[in-house]
């Protein structure tokens, strides 16, 4: 305990704090709720370390300048002050300088976005708006709680074939990211896909104003950001702002999303495993290999994908359906699907030298994501199969329902060994677990990473293990 | 939760030309799948090169053996004090107290000279204490390749002609050498009989390079192998884990360049590929003959029992794929990193390995508890 009262006056604990920032993407609540959870200061960069931007090294810069003048003031009471108290005034002011840093490295910080970085975000989003009204292309907005890139990538993918489409990398789906992909267009794109990122009320409403949408495509609502949102009919108005904003324009709704069904509007066209429109699946399959089924309606068509599990059925018909709508040959499509693979992180599939399968599904981090995920690795059933995972973050008043429901469903699949970090969640999953009769093999560990060193020791050949999940260091 | 954890003591390192291997096999696997079990609290038992004894749980990490600042962390750390007292025990001496821990299973993971050879089980006897791997009389007779071939071909286990000779014998006189190589046929291998991890081991065609080879192979110890060497070689090796009951590795065929598996092969170019020990450099299972498999996995077991193994031990074969005879090479009682990438290949996770040894080891110390080693006799009384 003492050891963690004293981090706060080590050497590290400045860049600490600036690290804390940096990795809350400078937003001051999820900083805060960071900071006050911390015991240990020394450990704070686990995860990730302190990266040197410009932004980020102007603070930590300021925070040491900050620390000089607390440590100047000190000496100078103790040296010239001549009042009965100046021991215990200067004591109490280096006492008190981590937490006066902790809140005052926030000035600078605000100084800076409403001087420089506003200023500028101001007038690359409004240069990137005009463009892209100019820009003759196709823009399709994806919005959603999950499963945004996902689809951005398969409609890439597919559209590809037949048009010059192209779609902003990484997650850049905030009005900043997609500005600065925007500057770098040609002009002669004919097909843009953006993802429309949502982490409070009107996000959707702004890149729509900057995107300007011909299509939208809404890929789910669920628990994920509900810490921020609060409600989920919050998440599911936020998300529908792109419907509002496209009115009576195509839209795209992923029917089996329950919460993003239920506010569907008549016009919308709703997708699924299952089909869409008049066209319907069957023989449905996928395995370590791919995704193959059959889409009988106006014709019959043999799809392979090489997406893993068969919720990747429906983003793949949405796919079909806007490609054909754009004048691409079945032929084409067909190609197309064909060449959708796993994407980084995202139930992607890797084999070691020594035989072990690993799914890395560490950037699936929301309930619907994870129960596909779940499903997936309860069909692979001619393995041993590990799940690993530190549970799902933000998700609010529901942590308790999601996780438990996490649990009951590993249980039910069937999953012979689950991994699981110790912190304040995954006790839910172990409850469901238990409520299921799970006859598996529970195995605990302290963090992370240990559980990563000790999965190779703990896997032999032809198991499969799935990494679910990653908890950035501000999560514990 | 600590409390109900059996403290494992992993001892590594010592004085050894195998001293850096020691500390890759003790982490990789065995504190690394010791930690991951989750039931043990592990206690890693360093021996440095000079012979000091340290414990510190921050070396149950191996970054703390590569830190460039090694030697200065180590010179500061306190040193650790062994105890029998009914059992094992760990002692760290301080101002006012000392802290004492009781092991409860010690996994030896030194290889070669005071370690592998037998020497680390007499003192974990003496301690009464349950260890891995085998006991005192095999590591003793697998250490010394002479000794070795002697046993197993006294229980007609085929191995390759030899012919051996002290150091003092090569000092006094080396005219005997042209009539004993004279018993082999050419070309052939120069080995010092108490080395592992392939130290030192030279492969000569005439008596020039047989001479220096046996230099070399002094310079490292007291007592020098020459054998044959095998033509149309295939060699293989198999890992086997049991006290009575044997488990068998899959066969591993070594895919070395070179002509035999040496030092590097074996520890240093898989882990520059970044895949651990062996790992490209094998094929696992070896793609052979069912009849050559069918007699490695036979006179795997007979020399396994005909030397008294327990725990683990690897054995090595040189097989003449023409004529179809498949020799004993040498026993390796404690093989590097386990060969846990074998057993991997077999369905033994690293984790399963180290508690399945960690059983065998309790096993066999409860079984031996039912042996009488003392009984009560007037003889002194009757000395006047």
């Amino acid at each position: 305990m003492i050891r963690n009262w004293l981090s706060r006056y080590s050497f590290r604990y400045p860049r600490a704090i600036v690290y804390m920032l940096q990795a809350s993407e400078y937003n001051l609540r999820d900083y805060f709720a960071w900071y006050h959870n911390v015991k240990n200061f020394a450990n704070v960069e686990q995860r990730k370390q302190f990266v040197k931007t410009a932004k980020g090294t102007l603070l930590l810069v300021i925070a040491w300048i900050f620390i000089f003048f607390i440590v100047c003031f000190s000496s100078l009471i103790l040296w010239f002050g001549t009042f009965p108290l100046k021991y215990i005034l200067a004591a109490i002011t280096l006492l008190v300088a981590p937490y006066l840093l902790a809140y005052g490295i926030t000035v600078p910080l605000f100084v800076i976005r409403i001087f420089i970085q506003l200023p500028v975000e101001y007038f690359l989003i409004k240069q990137a708006r005009r463009r892209l009204k100019n820009h003759k292309a196709v823009k399709i907005g994806v919005a959603g709680s999950f499963g945004k890139t996902t689809m951005r990538e398969i409609l890439r993918t597919v559209l590809a074939e037949g048009k010059n489409a192209v779609a902003p990398p990484h997650s850049y789906n905030t009005p900043l990211g997609i500005s600065q992909f925007v500057k770098k267009l040609s002009g002669r794109e004919e097909v843009l896909i953006f993802e429309l990122g949502e982490y409070y009320p009107g996000d959707v409403r702004k890149l729509c104003n900057l995107v300007q949408p011909d299509i939208g495509v809404i890929t789910g609502i669920n628990e994920a950001h509900l810490q921020k949102f609060k409600e989920l009919g919050r998440t599911a108005k936020t998300i529908y702002e792109l419907a509002d904003y496209l009115q009576g324009k195509p839209i795209y709704v992923n029917g089996e999303s329950e919460i993003a069904l239920e506010n569907a509007r008549p016009g919308h066209t709703i997708y699924s495993r299952k089909g869409i429109e008049n066209w319907k699946v069957k023989n449905e399959k996928s395995d370590l290999n791919g995704t193959l089924f059959t889409l009988t309606g106006n014709g019959e068509l043999s799809l392979k994908s090489g997406l893993l599990g068969l919720h990747q059925i429906g983003p793949l018909l949405v796919a079909f359906h806007i490609s054909s709508a754009l004048g691409l040959s079945h032929e084409q499509i067909k190609k197309g699907i064909e060449k959708t693979r796993p994407f980084e992180h995202r139930l992607e599939p890797k084999i070691d030298g020594t035989g072990v399968i690993t799914l890395d599904d560490t950037y699936n981090g929301n309930p619907d994501g994870v129960k596909a995920a779940v499903e997936f690795l309860g069909s692979l059933k001619a393995h041993r199969r590990f799940y690993v995972t530190p549970g799902l973050v933000e998700m609010g008043s529901h942590t308790e329902k999601v996780h438990r429901d996490i649990g009951r469903n590993l249980a039910r699949a069937c999953i012979e060994k689950v991994v699981l970090i110790k912190n304040s969640v995954t006790h839910y999953i172990e409850q469901g677990l238990k409520e299921e009769k799970y006859g598996g093999e529970i195995l605990w560990f302290d963090n992370a990473l240990v559980a990563f060193a000790a999965l190779p020791y703990l896997t032999v050949k032809g198991d499969i293990v799935l990494l679910q999940n990653d908890w950035p260091d501000q999560y514990q | 939760m600590n409390i109900m954890k059996k403290n494992v003591a992993v001892i590594f390192g010592g004085r050894s030309a195998e001293h850096d291997v020691s500390v890759i096999t003790a982490h990789t696997p065995i504190i690394q799948s010791l930690i991951s079990v989750g039931e043990f609290e592990v206690w890693p038992v360093y021996i440095s090169k000079d012979g000091s004894w340290y414990s510190d749980q921050t070396m149950n990490d191996i970054a703390y053996f590569k830190r460039e600042d090694f030697q200065t962390c180590l010179k500061r750390q306190k040193k650790v004090q062994i105890l029998f007292d009914d059992g094992l025990k760990l002692v760290w001496p301080g101002i006012l107290s000392k802290t004492i821990i009781h092991i409860n299973v010690v996994f030896p993971a030194m290889h070669g000279t005071f370690g592998e050879d037998g020497s680390l089980m007499g003192l974990l006897r003496m301690a009464n204490v349950p260890f891995v791997g085998c006991d005192l009389f095999a590591s003793a007779v697998a250490m010394d390749k002479v000794l070795t071939k002697q046993v197993i071909a006294a229980e007609g286990i085929p191995v390759v002609p030899y012919v051996w000779f002290l150091k003092s014998d090569w000092k006094k006189n080396r005219n005997f050498l042209p009539e004993k190589a004279a018993k082999l046929k050419w070309p052939l291998f120069v080995k010092p009989v108490h080395l592992g991890s392939s130290i030192a081991i030279s492969k000569v065609k005439d008596q020039t390079e047989l001479e220096n080879a046996i230099e070399v192979a002094f310079h490292y110890d007291d007592k020098v192998l020459v054998e044959e060497s095998v033509q149309n070689l295939i060699e293989v090796t198999l890992p086997i884990i049991g006290n009575e009951e044997l488990q068998l590795g899959a066969i591993e065929r070594p895919l070395n360049k070179t002509e035999f598996f040496d030092f590097s092969d074996k520890y240093l170019s898989g882990n520059k590929k970044g895949k651990g020990a062996n790992n490209m450099y094998s094929e696992i299972p070896a793609n052979i003959d069912a009849e050559f498999v069918k007699q490695v996995e036979n006179l795997g077991r007979r020399t396994y029992r005909a030397l008294g193994c327990s725990g683990i031990a690897r054995i090595d074969f040189l097989i003449e794929s023409v004529s179809k005879q498949v020799y004993v090479n040498e026993v390796n009682t404690l093989p590097g990193s386990l060969y846990h990438h074998n057993w991997k290949r077999v369905g033994v996770s690293g984790v399963e390995l180290v508690k399945r040894l960690i059983v065998l080891a309790e096993e066999r110390f409860k079984s031996r508890s039912g042996i009488t080693y003392v009984f009560d006799s007037d003889i002194l009384k009757k000395i006047s």
